[in-house]
């Protein structure tokens, strides 16, 4: 029974990470009509970033503020360079970022090498929590992510650049009508999604190991959030990957890991079919 | 005129040098190449089963590997659990692939444009995690060996494919066959269906297409083609594993059909050719070349979306015109 | 002369969340008639062909075509029924040559779909695109590829593409909307040649053609049908000068 309430506990730290760098991808589907393959590699840069900024400065906490800086610049960066060229080839897009994958994971297997690291976790403390002893680090994670999901929605609803964005999504043409810059819209918003998922790779990298490979597991689950939350369903997302992550704890407590990945990427697929936008019933947006 | 005196020259070459390839590039390179040709035309099946979908009638598949490796599957499961012979379990191979591109396909052409590439992922994703785990009849990670059954045998004389030569003629019947059935296919009236689809598919059913029918036939047309190709790279590599049905492998088919330019017939050919080549060369030289391909592709899409078929005949074409203009205004 | 009509709208509603864009349309149309639906814009003109074509469900109401109900029928059905379209926003295979164009026309109206026939020996489809190129007059472009074409000449193509399924009846969306005054008055020459053997209804501005060239006419406000008859008795109609016609017809 502990186990099974550790793993779900797991579950629920896991799915708010995965729901911050899911919150990425969706606006990047949403806003720039891109599948973004290399979303998971995002988070895989964030790891490593996390990791270095660790080895140089030895100090773990100002990677909760450089890395997502890094990677909103490395978003423009990559907006500017590969995504802005195909906008007019979108059915293609998820061809180019594959490419993007390829060269994202190169350059780290080139620089950071290879072999996979651990890295120790800032706060190294245990609490007890109903009856198990459970990671601190752990809970603050799950508080991090929470703090920047919450910033999020906030900066969408709250500042002029947020409700651009949602304006630009709503409708490009009127949006650039009434004079939104959506050019500079798109710029962002894939900055933002980098960010997003370089920040969800610094909290997640102390619970999880820095691996050039690291996004290929991450992709699916951001996918199968994104999909199964209904895709512009910004709120949907962050609640279907919470729970799918708390289900697919539970599940691993029983069985095979992969049985409770299977059974989630069934679930997607009815999704996809029945009810493309989503389970969540009446939302719209 | 001039246009398709290039193709059939083109396609005239190539089948010459497919020909003599097992005497022609022992001489000129080394005769590992034979091997490395006959990958190259295996993998160009697959490859040449995204360009059906994407190329004729306009579905981008990342799943295609699915396919693959049940053909790949169905060959190693048919000779070690069911002890098939080579024929059967060639054709259970196939057969697997094709029925399972019939389930997967009524499911996935429902959907379209982003929503199609994402539940072909899906599905494959979902197979591969079940290769994964179903270890006593997949082998999993470790992949599924095999010893492979003669062709045939009159008593004691047996022909299999561990004679170099049989096995190179062997591969090239089959994919040639491949190849033909698409050219018939597309030159059909069907093949006219799977192009109108792909330029506008509301416009199709107006005229009275039953457009759900006609990709869903190309969907099983391609998942065959896969299929093909699994079951002869089961046959060439002696084995089965999960990790060919990985999407990193639909991937790299959809980055080979697109570099050698989609809707052209031989377009997955050139590309798998050109890109297999030069890992070939590259790999041993150069441990990161894949940050070449990466760039490849990137540069691909943006500038050549049409691949390097395409380009071709955009070329060929503009050579053909101003040839035609030249006699129109000449004496 | 039989007694079914061809088409038959009975009841029908189209509603788009609260926007009711069709309100109990009934419509009977009679063989070998040219029929004009006119109206301002948003009155639901388009919307109509939409549910009779099967391209949008219809909310409540039912269908006929020749006597069958195809009430949310598929759109692929309803054109093997014999009913073809054009769209207003004019929609072509792009990247295909006119002849390629109207050859799968005419082929998915009465051909097979081979897998292993050679296309260009389907000698019936071939014969018919030749035949509908030389009726649309384009058969000095037969061979162009249709994204080269004028606007002019890609309405003409679609107008093609609906021939020839061999329609017994077809809908006409403003086809001479964007087009000069010389091809104008071909196309309207064009369409009164083709409504001797094929009932058309045509969804028009141009209320001097309309006036010229229908039998009969619609008049449609809000998604209501607000009279019928012959020109006659529409242009003699108060109702529809009120609320239509308007002022600039003050004679
Ligand atoms: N697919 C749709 N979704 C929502 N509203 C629609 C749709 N199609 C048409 N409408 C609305 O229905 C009304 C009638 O449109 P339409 O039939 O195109 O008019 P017409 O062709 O007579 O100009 C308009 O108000 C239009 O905005
Ligand atoms: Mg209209």
């Amino acid at each position: 029974m502990d186990l099974v309430f550790a793993l779900a506990l797991n579950g629920i730290v896991w799915g708010l990470i995965i729901a911050l760098i899911a919150l990425g991808l969706s606006i990047i589907f949403g806003l720039l009509d891109i599948i973004n393959i290399a979303h998971g590699d995002f988070f895989m840069v964030g790891t490593v970033l996390a990791w270095t900024v660790l080895q140089t400065t030895g100090n773990y906490w100002l990677a909760f503020l450089l890395v997502p800086i890094i990677g909103f610049g490395l978003g423009l960066l990559i907006n500017h360079a590969v995504i802005q060229p195909i906008k007019n080839a979108a059915a293609l897009s998820i061809v180019a970022t594959f490419g993007l994958s390829i060269i994202l994971q190169e350059s780290v297997r080139a620089t950071y090498g290879a072999a996979p690291n651990r890295l120790v976790a800032p706060i190294q403390e245990t609490l007890l929590l109903f009856g198990i002893q459970y990671e601190v680090y752990r809970i603050f994670a799950a508080a991090i992510a929470i703090f920047a999901i919450c910033v999020f929605f906030g900066f969408l609803h709250k500042t002029k650049l947020g409700t651009w964005m949602r304006a630009v999504r709503f409708d490009p043409e009127i949006a650039t009508a009434m004079g939104i810059p959506a050019h500079r819209i798109y710029m962002v918003t894939f900055g933002i999604g980098f960010a997003m998922a370089a920040l969800g790779g610094v909290v997640a990298a102390p619970i999880t190991t820095v691996d050039f490979q690291g996004g290929i597991d991450i992709l699916p689950f951001c996918f199968m959030a994104v999909i199964i939350g209904g895709l512009g369903n910004l709120e949907g997302t962050v609640a279907a990957a919470v729970l799918l992550a708390f289900v697919e704890g539970i599940i691993t407590s029983f069985t095979d890991p992969t049985i409770a990945r299977i059974g989630s990427l069934i679930f997607m697929s009815a999704v996809l079919i029945v009810r493309p936008h989503g389970i969540f019933v009446g939302a719209t947006r | 005129m001039r246009v398709t005196d290039t193709y059939k020259f083109g396609s005239w070459l190539l089948v010459l040098f497919t020909l003599t390839a097992p005497w022609v590039l022992p001489l000129l390179v080394d005769s590992f190449w034979v091997d490395i040709y006959s990958e190259i035309l295996i993998w160009s099946l697959l490859a040449a089963s995204v360009n059906l979908l994407l190329g004729y009638v306009g579905l981008l598949s990342f799943g295609q590997a699915l396919f693959f490796g049940f053909g790949m599957y169905g060959v190693a499961i048919g000779v070690v659990k069911f002890d098939l012979g080579f024929w059967s379990a060639f054709i259970f191979g196939i057969s697997l692939a094709t029925g399972m591109a019939a389930i997967a396909g009524s499911l996935a052409v429902r959907l379209t444009w982003h929503y199609f590439a994402i539940i072909t992922v899906v599905f494959s994703l979902i197979f591969y995690f079940t290769a994964l785990s179903w270890k006593p009849i997949t082998g999993g990670d470790d992949g599924l060996p095999f010893t492979i059954p003669p062709i045939i045998s009159f008593g004691d004389y047996k022909l299999t494919m561990t004679n170099a030569n049989f096995q190179y003629f062997f591969i090239v019947t089959i994919v040639g066959a491949c190849y033909w059935l698409m050219y018939r296919v597309i030159n059909s009236p069907l093949g006219r269906a799977f192009v109108t689809v792909r330029e506008n598919d509301a416009r199709a059913a107006l005229i009275g297409l039953n457009v759900y029918l006609i990709r869903l036939t190309a969907f099983i047309f391609a998942g065959f083609i896969a299929g093909v190709a699994g079951a002869l790279f089961a046959l060439f590599g002696r084995y089965a594993s999960a990790s060919y049905m990985f999407y990193h492998v639909s991937g790299e088919a959809v980055v080979w059909a697109i570099i050698g330019g989609v809707g052209t017939l031989f377009g997955p050919i050139v590309g798998t050719g050109l890109m297999i080549v030069l890992r070939e060369e590259l790999s041993s030289v150069w441990d990161h070349y894949l940050l070449l391909v990466g760039v490849a592709v990137i540069l691909t899409v943006i500038f050549a979306p049409r691949g390097i078929g395409g380009a071709f005949k955009a070329l060929a074409e503009k050579i053909a015109r101003q040839q035609f203009s030249r006699k129109e205004s000449g004496p | 002369m039989s007694n079914v009509p061809l088409l038959e709208v009975t009841n029908v509603n189209k509603r788009f969340g609260g926007l009711k864009a069709l309100q109990d349309v009934n419509l009977s149309l009679e063989t070998g008639k040219l029929h004009a639906i006119i109206g301002p814009n948003g009155a639901g003109k388009t919307t109509l062909f939409n549910v009779v074509t099967g391209t949008i469900p219809v909310t409540s109401g039912r269908i006929k075509f020749l006597g069958t109900d195809m009430t949310n029928d598929k759109i692929h059905r309803i054109s093997r029924r014999g009913l073809a379209r054009t769209l207003q926003i004019k929609s072509v295979f792009a990247n295909m040559t006119v002849r390629e164009n109207l050859w799968i026309a005419a082929q998915s109206h009465h051909g097979v779909f081979s897998p292993f026939k050679s296309w260009k020996k389907c000698v019936r489809s071939v014969e018919m695109a030749d035949i509908i190129c030389e009726q649309i007059g384009l058969t000095s472009l037969a061979d162009q590829t249709a994204s080269n074409l004028s606007h002019g000449d890609i309405a003409l193509l679609e107008m093609g593409l609906a021939l020839a399924t061999e329609p017994k009846l077809l809908l006409l969306d403003e086809p001479i909307c964007g087009m000069g005054p010389a091809e104008t008055e071909q196309t309207v020459i064009k369409i009164q040649e083709i409504s001797k053997s094929t009932a058309i209804i045509i969804i028009e501005h141009d209320i001097e053609v309309v006036f010229k060239i229908a039998d009969e006419i619609t008049v449609m406000a809000n998604g209501t049908v607000l009279a019928k008859g012959t020109p006659e008795s529409i242009a003699a109609n108060s109702d529809v000068r009120n609320a239509y016609l308007g002022d600039d017809d003050d004679d």
